[in-house]
């Protein structure tokens, strides 16, 4: 097991820079998800730190040491890659092995460590066959075993979900989390799906465009996103936006919209007076995500009001998307809500539940 | 009860046109694919009939096309009297040797080129590929001089009528190397970068996981460098005098007299020499296929 430290790493293919002074800790043992979008930098920073990419400037320490120069194999880190990389001529068991057979151990060790390997994965009744005749799942199960074999001090995953359907990524999802949780070893899980990274990380690195975003938990990056990119990719349907202008008035946080204005309670919200006024003349985004949105029929002058657009069911839940000017809210219902399209609403929300993102984007709360 | 369109069209007669199309069109491509076997094909069906013939009777009039009787006096005259086998030995051992020492510098050259960064990489590749430009007539007298200087240096492993001077010079192939190169770059690179993570060196993921996927390519070189070499005539028939290095083309070369040629031993000799190769490529055949396809197939 071991603590991963990156400071402002940075990498750069050509011209193109696809990892912008990146930092961040991960703590021995945990499990941590690199989120983000294609393209953003999350799987060359998991390669970088694998070593199998050099790095173009900062450094990566494993267990306190700077790993830079340092080759794949002796950093101990095992990777799992999006497509297993299993070695298609070995069997299931050759494969496993072949870390082993590479490190020159006795043979009854790696006979013992495979067959041990197998046990956990329960991959016993597969030893034999070649990669071509398994499932995506039990291909899966073979890349970890052969990953586990070599106890290394980090697990670097890259993507191993994606190729699975939907059924079997929720199955292998819990195997991934109680093989975690048995063997502790420190764990840098690449995705892009949100749902796997709010699920499986204790703690998740948003990035975009090989910038980080944000490091927290996924409640913390659910609820209180640090940007406009954050709460938009946080969450389906995504966290609504709704622009305007701030001013403090009697004490509270007073909100103007495009024709409707909210008083919200600054305090309850983690503001100061400093940070309201600071905000004063610029046009700010008002963000709330679609559960914490009341839907009425009774509309008052000056309330935050739209049409009702159109309506989404998804059986547990009913998406009302309702138009508010030239911009459109999604409000999480009842399945059985009897709203009809074309309706006018009012929309309520509690200032706990709003986020305040500045003209920059970022959130004015700092400690987002 | 004839079918008719709302419209008015004979549908049968439009079905009945169909197939006239179909089977035209088949016939003229059978009669393309005919015309290119005959191509082929025909120069070695030339020689059958002339080497179970008595030379006498290749220049009867009018001609005979098929022997009368089943004469095999080219073959004992062939085997008894020339030093035919020794020059089936002697292309063995050329052919063979060059195979093996063209696969081994190919793959490796292909894996380096595939897989390893170095620098000038690109300059050199580009180099090997130039030298695909360069027509074998031009080689002949430069590698010649080279050989026979070489004589003195090699303590006589490589000069002028020894097997170093005749395997040597012809291992070195860019296309092999650009064949190899090729196909290595089609092997998923995740492999390549597993195998560097468990800890193998380049020479254990050589040998152990890219040597193994690349067997059908390998293969393939492998007859396509035989075939080439048991038929080479220019390069024997530069830099070998004599019976003891001669390989078949040359040997057969020297069954023409100035004056009077056996042709039906000429033809027995040629029909000797080529059964081999068409036995090694109909054994290996399947594998040509397999190569084609490994990267179609490929997940």
């Amino acid at each position: 097991m071991a603590e991963v430290i990156i400071r402002k790493l940075t990498k750069t293919f050509g011209d193109n820079t696809v990892v912008k002074s990146v930092s961040l800790k991960v703590e021995d043992g945990e499990f941590l998800v690199l989120l983000g979008p294609s393209g953003c930098g999350k799987s060359t920073i998991l390669r970088l730190i694998a070593g199998l990419e050099d790095v173009t400037s900062g450094e990566i320490l494993i267990n306190g040491e700077i790993v830079n120069f340092v080759n794949p194999v002796d950093r101990n880190a095992a990777f799992v890659f999006q497509n297993y990389a299993l070695y298609p001529h070995m069997t299931v068991r050759k494969n496993i092995a072949f870390p082993l057979e590479t490190a020159k151990l006795p043979k009854e060790e790696v006979l013992k460590t495979v067959n041990e390997a197998g046990r956990i994965l329960e991959l016993e009744q597969l030893m034999d066959r070649l990669p071509s005749q398994l499932s995506g799942g039990q291909r899966q199960r073979v890349a970890l075993a052969r990953a586990i074999v070599r106890k290394p001090v980090v697990f670097l995953m890259d993507e191993p979900l994606s190729n699975l359907d939907a059924q079997l990524r929720q199955q292998t999802r819990i195997e991934l989390m109680e093989l975690h949780q048995r063997l502790g070893i420190t764990t840098i899980y690449v995705t892009h799906d949100q749902i796997e990274a709010m699920t499986m990380g204790k703690r998740i690195v948003i990035l975009k465009d090989g910038e980080l975003q944000q490091i927290d938990t996924p409640t913390r990056t659910y609820e209180k996103p640090a940007n406009t990119f954050v709460a938009r990719f946080m969450g389906a349907p995504p966290m609504n936006l709704i622009k305007g202008e701030i001013s403090l008035v009697s004490g509270q946080l007073e909100f103007k919209g495009d024709g409707f204005t909210s008083s919200l309670d600054y305090l309850k919200m983690g503001l100061t007076p400093e940070l309201i006024l600071s905000h004063k003349n610029e046009t700010v985004s008002l963000g709330v995500r679609p559960e914490h949105i009341e839907i009425s029929s009774d509309v008052l002058a000056g309330e935050l009001s739209g049409v009702v657009k159109f309506l989404e069911p998804t059986g547990a839940d009913l998406f009302v998307n309702v138009a508010i000017g030239e911009e459109t809210a999604v409000v999480r219902c009842q399945p059985k809500a009897k709203i009809q399209i074309g309706t006018k609403v009012s929309l309520k929300f509690s200032s706990e539940n709003v986020q305040l993102f500045g003209a920059d984007s970022w959130n004015i709360n700092t400690t987002c | 009860m004839s079918l008719k369109h709302p419209i008015g069209i004979d549908l049968e007669d439009l079905a009945r046109q169909d197939a006239l199309t179909r089977r035209a069109k088949s016939a003229l491509s059978y009669f393309v694919l005919g015309l290119f076997v005959l191509i082929s094909v025909g120069p070695i069906l030339y020689v059958i009939s002339p080497a179970f013939r008595e030379s006498k009777s290749l220049f009867s009039y009018p001609p005979q096309w098929l022997p009368n009787s089943f004469y095999l006096g080219n073959f004992k005259f062939l085997l008894t009297e020339t030093n035919y086998i020794r020059w089936g030995i002697n292309t063995l051992i050329f052919a063979t040797s060059v195979t093996l020492i063209s696969l081994v510098i190919d793959t490796l050259a292909g894996y380096a080129f595939a897989r390893m960064n170095f620098p000038g990489k690109k300059l050199l590749f580009g180099c090997i590929l130039a030298t695909l430009m360069v027509p074998i007539a031009a080689l002949l007298a430069p590698t010649y001089l080279l050989v026979r200087n070489l004589d003195r240096w090699t303590f006589g492993l490589i000069g002028l009528d020894t097997f170093g001077g005749l395997i040597i010079p012809m291992t070195v192939s860019p296309l092999g190397v650009f064949m190899m190169r090729q196909f290595i770059e089609t092997l998923p690179k995740g492999l390549y970068e597993a195998a560097r993570i468990d800890g193998a060196s380049e020479w254990r993921i050589f040998t152990k996981i890219v040597l193994p996927l690349m067997k059908p390519a390998v293969v393939v070189l492998g007859i396509f460098v035989f075939m080439q070499q048991w038929a080479n005539f220019l390069w024997p028939l530069v830099i070998t005098t004599k019976d003891e290095t001669r390989v078949l083309t040359v040997g057969i070369a020297t069954l023409q007299g100035q004056f009077v040629t056996n042709w039906g031993v000429i033809a027995a000799a040629t029909l000797m020499t080529i059964a081999p190769i068409i036995m090694v490529f109909l054994f290996f055949q399947r594998w040509f296929v397999q190569a084609s396809v490994a990267g179609a197939l490929k997940q």
